[in-house]
């Protein structure tokens, strides 16, 4: 074994920005910086995640804030899709069996948030977010079920799966996202958190562990 | 691999010399007659020495001075360019290899003996981060095989302007006269009659080619080794090189020779794991020992007088802080280190019945949590597993928590270490911060 082999790896083993998650960047909004387009999103995030006795809602989580961090960095620049024009778009669709988009997250967010609220101007003659609960339910039942067009190149019922897929991820991500404050998703599902290992409560079956949740990054 | 080494504060101190009355004692450190021993005629790059078994000797000779670790630095084997940091500047350690431009291809036998025993170089004096006050000790038949195994090595041309990178005055050479006339012993090894040949032979490496002083011994404000505290352990800025005498409780005391044996040759003895600087003397160095030296240095070690250093009682911790200790350590630490902390043998340290990670001195353990390490790399020992850097998910007081608690459960005591200590080596190392939580 010469000395040259053994130098072959790398001494230092900090983490390098490339393989650290990417957190919420403080400064506030930075892609849904409209006033009407933020309410717009909050009352339909808190219809699909109403604040009950297990747990906040959907924005008091945080959810529009770690929406707003995604849509402003690479998810919202749809880095991880193939965005270039398909042959044939039916045959696309009927392949991937799901809606194909050429638009990226943060694009289908601004048409679908103004296609929202003018759809409510339309109907109703007044904001989407002064609606009844009741009513959102109803529009929002409509677009899950394709009932409802929003006109335009909105897919209704696609951008319905978008908010409710993004409102989740939002509730349930690490809190260094953004979402998930005082990890109260995991509370409300018993989730437990960053944990390395389990190896200590394999063998505590049907047991309450009574573990308290961890984030990636903690606060104290 | 970082390309530089830290040194040991105040190393490169400066005594401007006092005048004529430092004649005589000028004379002692600078004379240079114990090299008349050697050949003053043939340059390194014209000497043709074909005495296989002295060359091959000369290549263990080099293994126990451990010249690789600070003279290679990816421009070939023995090319130089290896940073060194001082608290006076950046030393860049030397071309090595027989090249006439910019090696020492022109160095006779006698001006390598020079050089490497006296710190007396071909550019004028040696910088004391060169260990030649320890090297000093190398037998004349060490050094003949050393300069016929260097004879065999490639010449590399590499420049190296050694000391362009330290400040005023600490880069004028002749100013560490002054240094060598206070802590240079310009004296051969002195075999203890009274003592095993064993005994004899560990501590020939132990203070001559091993060096282990330079780092083990604590140094005084102008870089010499502090009389009276012979490998109590010394503080590197960066990392501790912990004490390695008898005392049972902060030194090698309650190590079996077998273990001792076993760290040196493998980087672990199944407790403790060599990481930091040590890791790559084990790798470069003692790797490399055989059996019977190894067998003389723990031997030699086991003798040394033990420091005053004493068992700390733990420390008891309020129920909040003791229940985050706990959930840090499980979360955190426990997958590697283990839940009762007896780590995962030849792999990640045990923190269950490990002396090392008990100084005062938390240096080690708070840089490996702020840029992580790595074991050492050896033939027995292959795996060289690496401690990730935590810098980025816990601030200062979080690791300053973690550690104490790990420094005072399953029978560990140790003074505590504050969250400004960790600020210190966070901003000395360049470590970085705490992520935003998103709170």
């Amino acid at each position: 074994m010469s000395a040259k082999e053994l130098k072959g790896f790398p001494r230092d083993t900090a983490l390098t920005q490339d393989s650290l998650p990417q957190g919420i960047r403080p400064g506030g909004a930075q892609v849904i910086t409209d006033e009407t387009d933020r309410k717009t999103l909050a009352a339909v995030f808190d219809r699909l995640i109403p604040a009950d006795e297990y747990g906040p809602s959907a924005t008091q989580a945080g959810c529009l804030e770690f929406l707003d961090n995604q849509l402003a960095g690479d998810y919202g620049d749809g880095k991880v899709l193939y965005l270039d024009k398909p042959l044939h778009p039916k045959n696309e669709e009927a392949i991937m069996k799901a809606p194909q988009f050429l638009a990226t997250p943060r694009e289908r967010y601004a048409t679908g948030v103004k296609a929202l609220e003018a759809y409510a101007q339309k109907t109703d003659g007044k904001a989407f977010a002064d609606l009844s609960a009741e009513r959102i339910d109803e529009i929002l039942t409509g677009l899950e079920a394709g009932k409802i067009d929003l006109g335009g190149d909105v897919d209704g019922q696609a951008f319905f799966e978008l908010m409710l897929q993004n409102a989740r991820e939002g509730y349930l991500a690490d809190p260094l996202y953004g979402g998930n404050k005082g990890m109260a998703g995991w509370k409300m599902i018993g989730f437990p958190g960053a944990r390395y290992d389990y190896r200590p409560y394999i063998d505590r079956r049907g047991e309450d562990l009574g573990l308290i949740p961890v984030s990636l990054i903690p606060e104290d | 691999m970082a390309n530089r080494k830290s040194i040991i504060k105040g190393i490169v101190a400066v005594v401007v010399i006092g005048g004529i009355g430092a004649g005589v004692w000028a004379w002692n450190t600078l004379n240079t007659s114990r090299s008349a021993v050697a050949d003053d005629t043939t340059p390194l790059s014209k000497v043709t020495i074909t005495d296989q078994a002295a060359i091959k000797h000369g290549a263990y000779v080099m293994r126990l001075g451990d010249c690789a670790a600070c003279h290679t630095a990816g421009k070939g084997d023995f090319a130089g360019g290896y940073k060194i940091a001082t608290p006076f500047g950046t030393l860049v350690s030397s071309n090595i290899t027989p090249d006439t431009k910019t090696g020492i291809g022109n160095m006779t036998e006698r001006d390598f003996f020079n050089a490497v025993r006296q710190g007396i170089g071909s550019h004028g004096l040696l910088y004391p981060a060169m260990p030649f006050t320890a090297y000093s000790k190398f037998t004349d038949k060490d050094m003949h095989d050393l300069w016929a195994y260097f004879s065999t090595i490639k010449p590399v041309e590499n420049k190296v302007d050694e000391n362009a990178g330290m400040s005023f005055p600490y880069n004028i050479r002749l100013a560490m006269a002054g240094w060598d006339m206070l802590f240079f012993k310009n004296k051969g090894f002195t075999p203890d009659p009274s003592k095993s040949a064993e005994w004899n032979r560990g501590k020939y490496i132990v203070d001559g080619g091993g060096h282990c002083a330079a780092c083990h011994s604590p140094r005084n404000f102008l870089g010499g080794q502090k009389g009276g505290e012979y490998l109590f352990g010394g503080n590197l800025g960066e990392w501790h090189a912990p004490d390695i005498t008898s005392n049972p409780h902060t030194g090698i005391g309650a190590s079996s020779v077998a273990d001792l044996m076993q760290y040196l040759q493998t980087g672990t003895d199944g407790v403790a794991v060599a990481g930091g600087d040590m890791a790559e003397a084990v790798e470069h160095s003692t790797q490399y020992f055989t059996e019977a030296d190894l067998k003389a240095v723990a031997t030699y070690l086991k003798s040394v007088p033990a420091s005053k250093g004493q068992a700390r009682k733990p420390l008891t911790f309020d129920a909040k802080t003791q229940q985050a200790g706990e959930l840090a350590y499980e979360v955190n630490c426990s997958a590697c280190h283990g839940l009762k902390g007896e780590g995962i043998k030849g792999l990640a340290p045990a923190f269950a019945g490990n002396h090392a990670l008990l100084s005062d001195d938390a240096n080690n353990l708070i840089h490996a949590m702020l840029k992580g390490t790595r074991a050492a790399h050896t033939a027995k020992v292959q795996t060289a597993a690496g401690m990730p850097s935590f810098a980025w998910k816990m601030d200062d007081k979080q690791i300053a928590g973690v550690l104490n608690y790990v420094r005072n459960t399953w029978g560990n005591g140790a003074v505590a270490i504050k969250a400004e200590d960790v600020a210190k080596l966070r901003e000395d190392l360049k470590a970085r911060d705490k992520m935003h939580s998103g709170k």
